[in-house]
């Protein structure tokens, strides 16, 4: 499936992210922009979105992370992603506080069920499923 | 001069500019259907505007007369145009040629849910204010939501200062 850019305003003219609408859990009415980040080893989302859907990260393993200059406590958990109409089972970092603008797809929780191409030159990134049991609309 | 006076469904108000943005500065917008007034750098629907304003219900006077009354307060009215697709020419290299940035714009720093890629149902401070909004209206984002970062920095996955 593939999905345009983002373009975002930014002082010199548009900025272009490669992010990818990601169903969390059941919320349907309100897909996330995840930014695509291949030098991340998990996926990192807001810790907001876990209380938001009632995603239980009590006795959740913690640790501390240093993210873009932020320290944050990571809760480790899993929940249900929906990308390119896969719906999967991710292990997923819900960090507090989370004053970012995406949260991110990581090589954990993302880019090992996907096959992904990117083309910064047109401003497109192709997100297939991949690997075994990834199955559109089926759970891996 | 004195305060600009209307009448409403047979009530008299007195209505100014800087009492509409006050009344109007902590709420969300409702969904625009065709018409519009901006205040505060928001699209509200007129009738939500005017009843926020008088405290009338909505049904007791028509867009067509609260969009008279606003313009005659000095809000700018418009109709909403629905989005268009580009045409390929329009298009270029980039899929939207900084039209998607250009409606952006406007809501830097906030978090938007999205109908379309240049239709932003939602702009609030906070992303469970953009849900409760969702809810509370019965409205789906389909196109998504996130934060309009507001800085380069901030795009590129750093923390706002």
């Amino acid at each position: 499936m593939r999905f345009d850019f983002l373009e975002l305003p930014g002082q010199a003219g548009a900025l272009f992210r490669p992010v990818v609408p990601v169903q969390f859990e059941d919320l349907e009415e309100a897909p996330q922009f995840c930014l695509v980040d291949t030098g991340s080893t998990a996926n990192r989302f807001g810790g907001w979105l876990a209380e938001a859907t009632g995603v239980d990260l009590a006795g959740a393993p913690e640790t501390t992370v240093n993210l873009g200059g932020v320290m944050t406590t990571a809760r480790h958990a899993r929940a249900d992603l929906t990308i390119a109409g896969l719906r999967y089972d991710a292990p997923i970092s819900f960090c507090d506080p989370w004053p970012f603008a995406f949260n991110l797809l990581g090589q954990e929780g993302f880019l090992r069920f996907f096959r992904v191409t990117l083309c910064a030159a047109q401003g497109w990134l192709d997100v297939e499923p991949e690997g075994p049991g990834a199955k559109p609309g089926m759970r891996s | 001069m004195g305060m600009p006076h209307f009448t409403i469904s047979g009530h008299r108000f007195e209505l100014e500019q800087s009492g509409i943005e006050r009344c109007l500065q902590d709420r969300l917008p409702d969904p625009v259907q065709e018409h519009y007034v901006v205040v505060l750098g928001r699209r509200f629907p007129p009738k939500q505007v005017i009843a926020c304003a008088t405290g009338l219900d909505r049904a007791d006077f028509t867009t067509h007369q609260a969009r008279r009354i606003l313009r005659r307060l000095g809000f700018v009215a418009a109709r909403a145009a629905h989005e268009e697709e580009a045409s390929e020419a329009e298009v270029g290299v980039w899929p939207r040629s900084g039209r998607q940035a250009s409606a952006l714009t406007p809501y830097v720093g906030k978090w938007v849910a999205l109908a379309g890629p240049t239709e932003v149902l939602v702009a609030a401070e906070t992303p469970q204010e953009v849900l409760g909004w969702l809810a509370q209206h019965d409205r789906k984002a389909p196109y998504g939501m996130f934060r309009v970062p507001a800085t380069v920095a901030e795009a590129e996955g750093a923390a706002p200062e």
